[in-house]
């Protein structure tokens, strides 16, 4: 691990703790011995509000690289999202989190997860991660929108 | 010979006072490889007398070209023990003592680099050359860092609190692609060399992702149904062609022909039907396995040609009628006749690039289709054989073929250029080729900066100034070897440590305890009181007094009235990348050490949580052997090091590297002429970037310069607002 990766990482679960947008939450998670493993986060991202996303609550795993903040995490939807920028394994695909194309080591986790919550309701549309949701949000808005409304109600937290 | 005509030149260098005090002389040698091979030659003829080398590896036959003293008997024989051997010869007033081990090791701890007066690295990659810095700034000892690549190489000494550290500048890493690029959108070589090398030989080889535990997970949830079915399908597909390759009843080249189909053509014909993504970007084509075969297979991009389809051809015209009983077998004819195939195309690959330069040739498609069934075949009956799991090796031939087929059948599908076996290894084994000489001028820089170090050194324990160390510093430098016949080493000044330093800049506290008896809260309480004893013990006596070396920074004074009380209100306790503890979670302060899998050789880090003070950094060694079993389970340093006062964070990001750090280019080596020469970066190739120490750069005197961010907005931009966002935080001084 980087000599500025782990005082990033505390520092960012510090600003979370102290502040973080309604809604979402974001912790490292726990390991078997009792420790909180820093470099994977449990995360959850809240559907905007007037959206068909509204009301669920979208699970998230985030894993740091070693070279962070020099690269950015892996963001993977547990289980898979139903979402033209999702992959079938869950993973997200969106330019800030593109070590190539957006990404940069002052984006904070809070943005990261900011920038998440807007792509549900805006999916980049060339380019597409699964086939199932892209061909149903080119073809039948409708029943794209229809089957996002039930993936909200399933993932309403308990 | 005689010594005096042996000892001339380190004489001259160091003074004939200060000569003889080489032969008392403690130095760690980590690393016995290209460098380490070289380095030990010079530290034996040079005359330092006690030489401790270590090395995990064993001789392979491949390292017989440049590290020279091995010989081809001494193959498989421990690195460590062999190089002292041989090098003990060069010198009998040497004393050569080899460990063949791991430096990371538990026993290696900071007390005992303590026993050295300087360490010299000679090692082959990051994790190993962090570890070291770390151990060497801990154990305040002076470090030597070196590496090459290629015609490229570096020695950088590191001196705790003096220079900066090997963390205190990120270190450029492997270049990583983007999982959009890899997964659907390749456009290079390396990007279908990537997929082949990691995705697809994690999906059919590696572990069994969870994919579809998670999906039970999800069902049991209650979650849509439907979802979860075209989810599943998608994880299922994999899943049949994982169960064709390792079951034995299933015969070996249909299972490499399920393969085939699935990848090459029924998961291209599924990117092709999302057809935004081909708008702008040139279509793959979905390959067909039987057409390939027979040779009726045509390449769009290939339309006027069939001629390298033609040419394989003409050249297999041999084994078309094999071949011709493939077909049928593949289709499930004959179950006999079809592992019959496999050993006839695996005979195949392996007579058909005979030649001596095999490796070199360009693949046809054929050839490609041919060693990939191959490949399969032969891993698959290695899976079905015992192996738990296959991962790439670029030594294992196996893997190598598969990689170099399966990567090679993609470009063809996505009209990329193809690549030779050869190619292949190089590109997806990150090799660097080793120089020799680049590692001998390496390694006689080193014992150059090594003597200037120690002649501070004996100074400093001669002279009644102590100051001495400093004034010599200015013969430390920074030594490149560069592309300029005119200038071929640059020698840079050392650059002071980077404030932020997460390594460097910590506080490093040496904790003898019994790890079984020591409980986390009872320790990090006593660490905290102790910090806060001592600074108002240093308060009391007016200033700096009682702040040793290791409380860092100079002229620091403490503020009155600044309340004391509040430094250390709150910490929080990291080991490595674990949170034990932080003020929302103490799950973990009645626990044992020992059950928290921190031993002898770990790191605590305790932060002030606040941020007022500086990190203070436990290292756990061993209680002396008399230590009473009843007397309280550790024992902290007396006097106890300060942590020094931080100043308040500017902004909540934290320092981040340059960005041009982060904007390198695969295939290139080259130094960019673009920058001063005090900022100079190397770009190298991804592999082993980490395996040399070029990147170096100025770091800044003053405090960075900070800017705050829209904190609730989302970054996404281009164009000129770059600038604005990607402020480091970390400033280059020029």
């Amino acid at each position: 691990m980087s000599g500025i990766c782990r005082p990033r990482l505390a520092e960012e679960r510090k600003q979370w703790r102290k502040d973080h947008p309604f809604g979402f939450y974001a912790k490292p998670t726990k390991a078997a011995d009792g420790s909180m493993n820093l470099m994977d986060w449990e995360v959850g991202i809240p559907g905007k509000v007037g959206t068909p996303w509204a009301d669920g609550l979208y699970k998230l795993s985030m894993t740091f690289p070693e070279d962070y903040p020099s690269k950015p995490p892996k963001c993977k939807f547990t289980p898979p999202l139903f979402h033209p920028n999702v992959y079938p394994s869950g993973t997200v695909c969106l330019s800030i989190l593109d070590e190539e194309k957006s990404w940069k080591p002052a984006i904070t986790i809070k943005q990261i997860l900011l920038g998440v919550q807007d792509l549900l309701d805006n999916p980049n549309i060339a380019d597409p991660a699964q086939s199932d949701a892209y061909t149903m949000f080119k073809n039948d808005k409708h029943s794209y929108e229809k089957r996002i409304r039930q993936q909200a109600r399933e993932n309403i937290p308990k | 010979m005689t010594t005096g005509g042996r000892s001339l030149h380190p004489e001259a260098i160091l003074g004939s006072k200060h000569f003889s005090r080489l032969k008392q002389t403690k130095v760690l040698l980590v690393g016995a490889g290209g460098i380490g091979c070289e380095l030990l030659k010079n530290l034996a003829l040079t005359g330092f007398g006690h030489i401790t080398l270590l090395d995990l590896d064993t001789i392979d036959l491949s390292n017989l070209n440049r590290q020279f003293l091995f010989r081809k008997k001494d193959v498989k024989q421990s690195k460590a023990l062999v190089a002292a051997q041989a090098a003990s010869a060069f010198n009998p007033n040497v004393k050569i003592s080899p460990i063949h081990g791991n430096i990371k090791e538990a026993q290696f701890d900071v007390q005992w680099f303590q026993q050295f007066d300087i360490v010299l690295n000679a090692l082959d990659n990051l994790d190993a050359r962090r570890h070291v810095n770390k151990m060497c700034i801990a154990a305040n000892i002076p470090l030597v860092e070196s590496g090459t690549a290629g015609y490229f190489g570096q020695v950088q000494p590191l001196l705790k609190d003096k220079t900066e550290c090997f963390d205190c500048i990120p270190k450029p890493t492997p270049k990583t692609y983007p999982v959009c690029t890899i997964r659907s959108t390749p456009s290079q070589p390396i990007h279908c060399i990537v997929w082949g090398k990691t995705y697809l030989m994690g999906q059919l080889f590696g572990e069994d992702e969870d994919a579809g535990n998670e999906l039970d997970d999800a069902e049991k949830q209650g979650e849509n149904a439907q979802e979860i079915a075209n989810l599943r399908k998608e994880a299922q597909a994999f899943r049949t062609v994982r169960a064709a390759l390792r079951s034995p009843n299933e015969q070996g080249s249909n299972a490499a022909r399920m393969v085939f189909q699935k990848i090459y053509n029924s998961d291209i014909r599924n990117m092709l039907s999302m057809t935004d993504m081909w708008r702008a970007r040139t279509p793959p084509q979905p390959l067909d396995y039987d057409a390939i075969l027979e040779g009726t297979f045509v390449l769009v991009a290939e339309k006027d040609a069939g001629v390298m389809n033609g040419a394989s051809n003409a050249d297999n015209g041999s084994t078309a009628t094999t071949n011709g009983t493939g077909i049928a077998t593949a289709n499930g004819a004959t179950a006999n006749g079809s592992t019959a195939n496999g050993h006839v195309n695996e005979d195949q690959a392996k007579q058909q690039p005979a030649s001596s330069l095999k490796d070199q040739q360009k693949l046809s498609l054929r050839d490609n289709l041919v060693l990939f069934t191959s490949s399969v075949n032969r891993l698959a009956t290695r899976l079905q054989s015992g192996e738990d799991t296959i991962a790439f090796d670029k030594d294992d031939d196996d893997t190598l073929d598969f990689v170099t087929a399966a990567a090679n059948l993609r470009s063809v599908a996505y009209g990329i250029e193809g690549r030779t076996r050869w190619e292949v290894k190089e590109m997806a084994g990150n090799i660097i080729p080793a120089i020799a000489t680049t590692n001998a001028i390496i390694a006689g820089l080193i014992v150059l900066q090594a003597l200037h170090i120690l002649k501070a050194d004996f100074r400093k324990l001669t002279d009644a100034d102590p100051n001495n160390r400093d004034v010599d510093l200015s013969k430390l430098k920074n030594v490149h070897i560069q592309i300029k016949p005119a200038v071929p080493l640059s020698a840079i000044s050392l650059s002071r440590p980077n404030p932020n330093c997460g390594v460097c800049r910590d506080t490093y506290v040496n904790v003898l305890c019994d790890p079984g008896r020591t409980r986390l809260g009872e320790l990090v309480q006593a660490v905290v009181q102790s910090q806060k004893q001592a600074i108002l013990q240093s308060r009391q006596e007016g200033g700096d007094q009682g702040q040793g070396e290791q409380g860092g920074m100079s002229g620091e004074r403490e503020e009155e009235g600044d309340g004391e009380s509040e430094d250390w209100a709150e910490v929080s306790v990291y080991e490595d990348k674990r949170i034990l503890s932080d003020p929302d979670f103490d799950d973990n302060v009645e626990k044992t050490l020992e059950s928290l899998n921190v031993g002898r050789g770990k790191f605590l880090a305790v932060v002030d949580e606040d941020g007022r003070r500086g990190t203070v950094v436990v290292s756990v060694g061993v209680l002396p052997p008399n230590h009473p079993t009843d007397a309280p389970p550790f024992i902290l340093p007396s006097p106890m090091p300060i942590a020094p006062r931080k100043p308040p964070p500017p902004a909540p990001a934290p320092s981040t590297p340059p960005k041009t750090l982060l904007k390198r280019t695969f295939d290139e080596m080259e130094i960019s002429e673009d920058q001063e020469p005090s900022a100079k970066r190397a770009k190298l190739p991804g592999g082993k970037l980490h395996e040399s120490r070029l990147v170096n750069s100025r770091l800044p005197e003053s405090p960075s310069k900070r800017k705050t961010l829209d904190e609730d907005g989302v970054v996404i931009m281009d164009g000129p607002m770059d600038e604005e966002l990607d402020d480091p935080g970390f400033v280059i001084v020029q």
